[in-house]
């Protein structure tokens, strides 16, 4: 148990917990850098409406990570289930595709758009991958304007690609910061009365003043992401200074 | 040993062997075409009597089983490869193999099995615009691409030009490899040597058959595929026992041909 085991386990959790806060904090710039990106590619596109999903069990089930346009916070509570719609055939296919007068009739998207109350006509769907998986699936919904809307060209559908290879990395960190926060979650949350004191432990760790103090280092590299390449460099620079200077054992003059 | 009638088909005209220009007049007439997709809509005015069979993927434990479709087409996807099959090759017999939204075992493995029952129904085209990137099953899929081979079915797949290879588009030797272009005539279709020999055929804005009755305008590699088995159709009508080897050298030919009068 935590309070009465060897030394090392306390060590272990203590770490697990740092890691997983650190994650959490780490998840949000993810999305944020995600939505730029996202943003940025629509426009290179001349579009306002675009999504990023990603899948969602090992079904072929897809939800919605990150939207923007019009409607975009309905389509975050829309599921998509395996090989449905588009998104559905190009997360299996791993094909790029586009399509025009989407809405018409029975198809998928007639039941999304009845839902959000929005009207798409034009589809680029392009898969995300990464690592040799189809991770997810990039969308852009009709164009700039009023309708009709042009369909998405060739030449669109290979700079869509382009923007998909970035876009797949950056939810893949983010996937992974999010196994991290998830874990803890769960740890956090369980049920089995075992975990009681382990839970109660890990509360101790999180408001130590020492935990509280690497949450509060974390939250400034967060906000050095946000800044511009100069300033990540010197702090880079500084941080390896400081593990320099740590490592070569003569710090105690100096912290004293 | 298969029976060919070479000279009936092929021409030894200098600069390698032509078909004959009689395939341009075939409907793919008591050729199958099998399609592995998301389904296919008996019910639109395109396809009409045109399907001969329909089943679709059931996971059952670790295995795949096919059974009479009742789902129809999830994605829309299969019925317009149908749609644009029977467009160029109209009395072909067309098969649908659905491998979309069987949950329980994963994409790739779903897959899989809709190729191996195309091959053990002995289906002489196979139309796929699936494919993977996942190198667990580059050997399973290249064991069943010999497998169609020695089989003598064609295998026809939709190339990836993204920049992961995706399996079993790159394995140029035992299928054929197609690309979009935006020449709208099917008859029209070319080559191109990347780094695997590919065909390219329409595939920007393409109108096709989609599940409800309706069209859509669609363009993908995937949408240029189903257009060369199409074309394998027409010249299997003919001379049903050519093989792999036969088409290919067929469908280069052709498409030089249709270089040099373009």
């Amino acid at each position: 148990m935590p309070g009465t085991g060897p030394l090392d386990l306390n060590i272990k959790l203590k770490r697990l917990i740092e890691t997983v806060d650190a994650a959490n904090i780490l998840t949000e710039p993810l999305t944020a850098s995600i939505r730029s990106l996202l943003t940025l590619s629509a426009s290179e596109i001349d579009c306002d409406e675009a999504s990023v999903l990603v899948r969602d069990g090992d079904d072929g089930d897809l939800r919605f990570l990150i939207a923007i346009g019009r409607v975009a916070d309905q389509l975050l509570n829309i599921r998509v289930p395996g090989g449905k719609g588009i998104a559905g055939f190009v997360l299996s296919s791993g094909q790029p595709m586009a399509i025009a007068d989407a809405g018409e009739d029975e198809s998928f998207y007639a039941e999304v758009d009845k839902k959000t109350g929005y009207s798409t006509q034009t589809i680029l769907a392009t898969p995300l991958r990464h690592g040799g998986e189809v991770i997810g699936v990039l969308e852009y919904i009709n164009r700039r304007g009023d309708p009709p809307f042009a369909s998405y060209t060739p030449e669109e559908m290979d700079r869509a690609a382009g923007f998909a290879d970035a876009i797949a990395s950056l939810v893949n960190a983010y996937q992974s910061a999010k196994l991290f926060r998830d874990l803890g979650e769960r740890m956090l949350s369980s049920e089995d009365p075992d975990a009681a004191s382990i839970r109660e432990w890990l509360h101790d760790v999180r408001t130590s003043s020492e935990h509280k103090e690497m949450m509060d280092l974390a939250l400034l590299i967060r906000e050095l992401t946000s800044r511009g390449e100069a300033e990540r460099i010197l702090a880079r620079e500084i941080f390896e200074a400081v593990i320099r200077f740590s490592d070569s054992g003569d710090n105690t003059s100096y912290l004293a | 040993m298969m029976n060919v009638d070479d000279s009936q088909f092929l021409s030894t005209m200098s600069g390698g062997f032509r078909p004959q220009a009689h395939w341009r007049s075939c409907s793919g007439r008591g050729v199958s075409v099998a399609v592995i997709d998301s389904g296919i809509d008996r019910d639109h005015p395109d396809l009409k009597g045109r399907l001969a069979e329909s089943v679709e993927a059931r996971v059952e434990g670790k295995r795949v089983v096919f059974e009479p479709s009742k789902s129809g087409d999830s994605a829309g996807h299969g019925t317009a490869c149908a749609g644009i099959i029977a467009k160029v090759a109209p009395d072909a017999r067309l098969n649908s193999i659905k491998v979309l939204g069987a949950a329980g075992l994963g994409d790739g493995n779903v897959f899989l099995a809709g190729l191996e029952y195309a091959i053990k129904q002995r289906y002489k085209v196979i139309n796929l615009s699936l494919g993977t990137t996942k190198p667990q099953f580059f050997s399973p899929l290249h064991d069943l691409l010999d497998r169609a081979y020695q089989a003598g079915c064609i295998v026809v797949a939709a190339a990836n030009n993204l920049p992961q290879p995706s399996f079993p588009s790159v394995f140029s030797s035992s299928l054929i490899s197609v690309i979009k272009s935006s020449d709208p005539d099917p008859m029209n279709f070319g080559f191109t040597f990347g780094e695997v020999i590919e065909l390219t055929a329409p595939g920007v804005n393409v109108r096709a058959p989609w599940p409800g009755g309706g069209h859509r305008s669609l363009t993908g590699n995937s949408f240029a595929c189903p257009h060369i088995a199409g074309i394998i159709a027409l010249l299997l009508e003919k001379d049903p026992n050519l093989t792999p080897f036969h088409i290919k050298s067929a469908l280069y030919a052709i498409a030089s041909e249709n270089r040099r009068g373009s």
